[in-house]
């Protein structure tokens, strides 16, 4: 048996709307894909419980609105948040570029201890759109992710359920080294790697 | 959201009959009837009302009935499979070969035919101990060979008796007040647990008056209470062995072998005990059937109306139940029902399920207040005799005066017997006010149309049809030229490039929103003409990919952008139609939410687009920039809390969320993803006539926080939790019982004040700066002007003073923004405050 102590871990999924963060946390959670979410106001989280290396946890996964003018009233939940997904478009350059403004406010509103080693995911959805209107090419991502200190990435699409699974898996092992790291003083010197040849499926990780 | 793959079963957008909610459900449901096989399969025994709960939410329970079936022949030895890791099967009464003959099954009521549904009805009503002599067919049911949780929902299923490893008996309890069973498979996983609503289910209530009549007794032999998972039970030991485990009191292992009577807590000699409990069953004092414990049973049928009236403010949280058990006006039965360790042990288990039983509390309090108000009544009395709450009933009493005829919605000869012959108002217009407010307008015919442009403003009261008839006229042409600025602006490439660059983003984002929203009313719904922009997303070679009331809503939305940015130096010229007060928001969601209900009951591009312009003049202070109108708002909403219920206050910081967040969305879009459509559009017409203050939207927020304070005291212990159950309170909340609710707060709020202002003018020795802080509330209530710009810095201050204050020698201040409530003037942001686009340290700027 698991160890008792309940853990929760705090997810907060970022990025323009309608990238599609609504649809992946739902494909995630609840195996459903609808084309008729409507655009999130304010905030809200879906749980699911989890099992990394044999822990029981419990993600909590924060859904936000993804208009900027949004962010500067719900900052209260980014507070004591182990993992941080940005999620852009990949038909949609504007929400590309703008994954670096999205890292910055996460870091500027949730301030944790140490923003270098925060765990950031990068998630480019709806990849089931076709090649012909991608906009942003998976090694120009990569190169992206790689750069700021080789954030996992993973090409996704919530409406055929592509690499959803993958990605939260690995959301949920990078929250839980966090919370670790900061429940005992921040020994983890770097969570971030730990996935780094996790090579899934359609991602070049 | 992209993707519009399943427009071929769209239908096309209706032109009328818009009013009209569908549930745009997905999917659609199973249905059982296999087409390959043409034979059914024999009904033996069915129980109706047997629900699955695919979410906490008691809006999603599927309701359906268990049944067990016999098919004609064995199915594939695979069936046969023996129990992992056992040897053979002991004293099974019967042998496999039968118990892979019979199913259990479950099948929603949803997914039958009508002629199938009434056998099921027939079955079950027979009520009798041994199957119908009489062959009952019914489709053959898909067998479930594994269980997979995402499969929760609307599908019928089935098992082989042969197949069932173990049932998890839960009888009615404290945690529960449905008793269930979970089948868990040989395989290893379970099916969805099956809830016994007895007290929905007929054949349940007659055999329970039956066994009243017959033995005078309720409980029935042995002292046990019946319920519907009895009957199962009893059903499956015609055909099967069914051992109660006595480790797991809970578990009933189906044709067990040694091993897993072993491994369940029986050691041999239990075992035989067990055994002849079985077969002597009617005689023994206490029969190992899955009855109530005495205690729920005590619990649930003597004493369950005064249960019913706990649940509304305790549910059982340990504390209460403390509070409860040390109640000396609490029967001393409860008492000790309530400090039983078993319910205690109950309470701890559920721990997780806090949210779950917050709802079902909700659900029963609900339930019972619809029976019996004293039962509430007597409860509270009993509890909560302190005079800080908020009493449903002073609320009630408050709006008692308030005639039924005047709750009537006003209809199309009512509002036209309003006006003379000139088409000019006849009665005042605070009367309007009062039949709209208290009463709404008919939602059939038509009327809205007709009074929606008075009450937003567009018209003036005192006007005459023939004056209105110019002013659209007027309109209309306006519209076509605001419409046609940026329309020719984009064709032409007139445009600087930055700026193009920025409507192109603009012109998106609406696009996005239009797509996805009310998507579900039939005017919106269907796709049917090609999308004219092959650049955008939505562009789809294939399939239409829009439909025209989609693309009136984005040139509506585009041309609402173009009124209101002020135009750049190089546009200027004499011609451009030019909006003096532009507040330069750009496109923000939750306009789209904001308009479509105009539209949609309009019909007419011109004149929702200019009822849009009006309603904005009121929620621009939501969309800005600095959200400040949204602070300003989130904090009068905190003073009124205070002021209305200090005891909700304090357990809402206590718990981290007077940050009043959780309302946000409510407040944003007017409750628009609270309500269903049909009474979004009532509640609106009721806030635009501003009848007792231009922001009741803030009292009606109140009202759904008190209909959910107990629970929400009880049972929620974080924001997260707040917030997740206010964001669920969604498609769950009576409008025509919040209105009253929220008309009772108000008028509470009015005598407060007055009281306070009473009070405060023969003052002992008012501090100076109370009165001063008075002053302020005086200029701002008399002020020509209402604005509450920059209250979002100032106002900070404000509350933290009164808090001090109230803390300090509790007394009550009226805070300039709570006396702003009892004005019936629509508060508008300062034009100053929002000078100039601020960009966030982030770079995040929109």
């Amino acid at each position: 048996m698991a160890s008792r102590k309940k853990v929760l871990l705090k997810v907060i999924i970022l990025g323009d709307s309608g990238v599609g963060k609504t649809s992946l946390m739902n494909q995630y959670v609840n195996k459903k894909f609808s084309t008729s979410y409507k655009a999130t106001i304010g905030a809200d989280f879906l749980t699911k419980e989890v099992t990394v290396d044999d822990r029981i946890v419990t993600l909590q996964l924060w859904d936000t609105a993804g208009q900027e003018r949004f962010q500067s009233l719900g900052v209260a939940f980014y507070r004591g948040a182990d993992c941080c997904v940005l999620v852009y478009d990949v038909n949609s350059s504007k929400s590309f570029e703008t994954l670096d403004s999205w890292r910055d406010e996460f870091l500027i509103q949730a301030s944790p201890r140490d923003p270098d080693s925060f765990p950031f995911v990068v998630l480019g959805n709806k990849v089931d759109m076709g090649e012909e209107r991608r906009m942003i090419t998976q090694k120009r991502a990569h190169t992206y992710c790689q750069q700021r200190g080789q954030m996992p990435y993973f090409e996704t699409s919530a409406k055929d359920n592509v690499n959803v699974e993958q990605a939260f898996e690995v959301i949920a092992r990078n929250a839980l080294l966090q919370e670790e790291s900061e429940e005992y003083g921040g020994d983890f010197s770097d969570p971030i790697n730990i996935n780094l040849d996790q090579d899934r499926e359609g991602c070049a990780c | 959201m992209t993707h519009q793959a399943s427009s071929s079963r769209d239908p096309p957008s209706p032109s009328a009959s818009f009013y009209d909610v569908s549930d745009d459900e997905e999917g659609g449901y199973s249905t059982i009837a296999h087409a390959n096989s043409g034979r059914g399969v024999k009904l033996l025994f069915s129980k109706s009302k047997v629900y699955v709960h695919p979410t906490p939410s008691a809006k999603d329970n599927i309701a359906g009935f268990v049944a067990l079936v016999q098919q004609k022949s064995a199915p594939l030895a695979s069936d046969e499979r023996e129990r992992p890791g056992t040897s053979s099967s002991s004293q099974s009464k019967k042998d496999n070969d039968d118990a892979s003959k019979y199913l259990l099954a479950w099948v929603p009521e949803s997914s039958l035919a009508q002629d199938d549904f009434s056998t099921y009805v027939k079955v079950d009503m027979k009520d009798a101990e041994t199957p119908p002599k009489q062959s009952y067919l019914v489709p053959p049911l898909p067998v479930a060979s594994y269980y997979d949780d995402s499969n929760v929902g609307p599908y019928a299923f089935s098992l082989p008796l042969s197949q069932i490893y173990s049932i998890l008996v839960r009888p009615p309890s404290i945690g529960w007040w449905f008793g269930s069973i979970v089948i868990n498979t040989k395989s290893g996983s379970s099916l969805p647990a099956l809830f016994f609503h007895d007290s929905e289910c007929e054949s349940t209530i007659l055999q329970k008056k039956r066994r009243q009549r017959e033995s005078f007794d309720p409980f029935g032999e042995g002292g046990d209470l019946f319920w519907g998972g009895d009957v199962v039970i009893r059903w499956l030991k015609r055909y099967v062995t069914v051992e109660r485990s006595t480790a797991e009191p809970s578990v009933y292992l189906v044709n067990p072998t040694e091993e897993d009577l072993y491994g369940f807590g029986q050691g041999r000699k239990s075992l035989e005990g067990q055994k002849s409990d079985n077969n002597f069953q009617g005689q023994k004092k206490k029969p190992p059937g899955p009855g109530m414990d005495p205690l729920t049973k005590t619990l649930k049928e003597t004493r369950w109306k005064l249960l019913e009236s706990f649940a509304k403010i305790t549910t059982f949280a340990r504390k209460t139940a403390d509070d409860l058990a040390n109640n000396n006006n609490v029967p001393p039965q409860m008492r000790r029902l309530l400090q039983n360790p078993e319910v205690q042990t109950i309470q701890d288990e559920f721990d997780s399920a806090r949210l779950y039983l917050a709802r079902w509390a909700m659900g029963i309090a609900e339930q019972s207040e619809r029976e019996k108000r004293q039962r509430i009544f007597t409860a509270r009395d009993v509890l909560d005799t302190e005079d800080t709450d908020v009493g449903e009933f002073e609320l009630l009493d408050a709006v008692e005066g308030i005639p039924d005829g005047k709750r009537r919605p006003v209809n199309m000869k009512e509002w036209k017997g309003y006006f003379d012959a000139q088409g000019r108002l006849q009665i005042t217009e605070d009367e309007v006010k009062e039949r709209v407010f208290h009463g709404g307008l008919d939602p059939e015919d038509g009327v809205r149309k007709e009074a929606w442009p008075f009450l937003l403003g567009l018209y003036e009261w005192n006007s005459t049809s023939g004056e209105r008839r110019a002013q659209m006229n007027s309109l209309r042409d306006q519209y076509i030229r605001l419409k046609g600025q940026w329309w020719e602006r984009m064709i032409d490439d007139q445009a600087a490039p930055e700026q193009e660059e920025w409507w192109r983003e603009q012109k998106n984002r609406i696009e996005k929103d239009v797509h996805r929203t009310d998507r579900h009313i039939p005017l919106f719904e269907g796709e049917d003409i090609p999308h004219p922009d092959p650049t955008s997303p939505f562009y789809n070679e294939q399939s239409p990919g829009t439909n025209v009331h989609m693309e009136q809503m984005k040139d509506m939305l585009l041309t609402y952008l173009e009124y209101d940015t002020p135009p750049s130096e190089q546009q200027k010229s004499p011609d451009l139609l030019v909006n003096s007060h532009p507040q330069n928001l750009g496109y923000v969601q939750g306009m789209s939410d904001l308009l479509s209900p105009l539209y949609a009951v309009f019909q007419d591009d011109a004149l929702a687009f200019w009822c849009f312009t009006h309603f904005m003049q009121r929620m621009s202070r939501n969309f800005v920039r600095s959200q400040a109108g949204m602070r300003a708002q989130l904090n009068t909403l905190d003073q009124l809390v205070q002021l209305l219920d200090p005891k909700l206050y304090v357990h809402l910081q206590k718990v981290d969320s007077t940050n009043f967040f959780f309302f946000f969305r409510m407040l944003l879009v007017w409750y628009k993803r609270e309500f269903e459509w049909s009474d979004v559009l009532r509640l609106w017409e009721s806030l635009w006539t501003d009848y007792y203050s231009s922001q009741f939207h803030l009292f009606i927020a109140v009202a759904i926080l008190e209909k959910h304070r107990d629970v929400i005291m009880e049972h929620l212990r974080g924001f997260d939790e707040v917030l997740k159950y206010v964001n669920e309170l969604s498609n769950t909340i009576d409008l025509q019982s919040t209105l009253i609710r929220a008309e009772g707060l108000f008028k509470r709020f009015e005598k407060t004040v007055q009281a306070v202002d009473k009070k405060n003018n023969f003052p002992a020795a008012p501090t100076p700066e109370v009165r001063q802080r008075q002053g302020k509330g005086k200029d701002a209530e008399e002020g020509d002007k209402l604005t509450a710009g920059g209250q979002g810095a100032s106002s900070s201050n404000d509350v933290n003073h009164k808090r001090t204050e109230s803390q300090a020698d509790k007394e009550k201040v009226i805070s300039p923004e709570l006396r702003l409530l009892l004005s019936r003037k629509i508060v508008m942001l300062d034009e100053n405050a929002e000078a100039g686009a601020r960009t966030r340290a982030s770079g995040l700027k929109d």
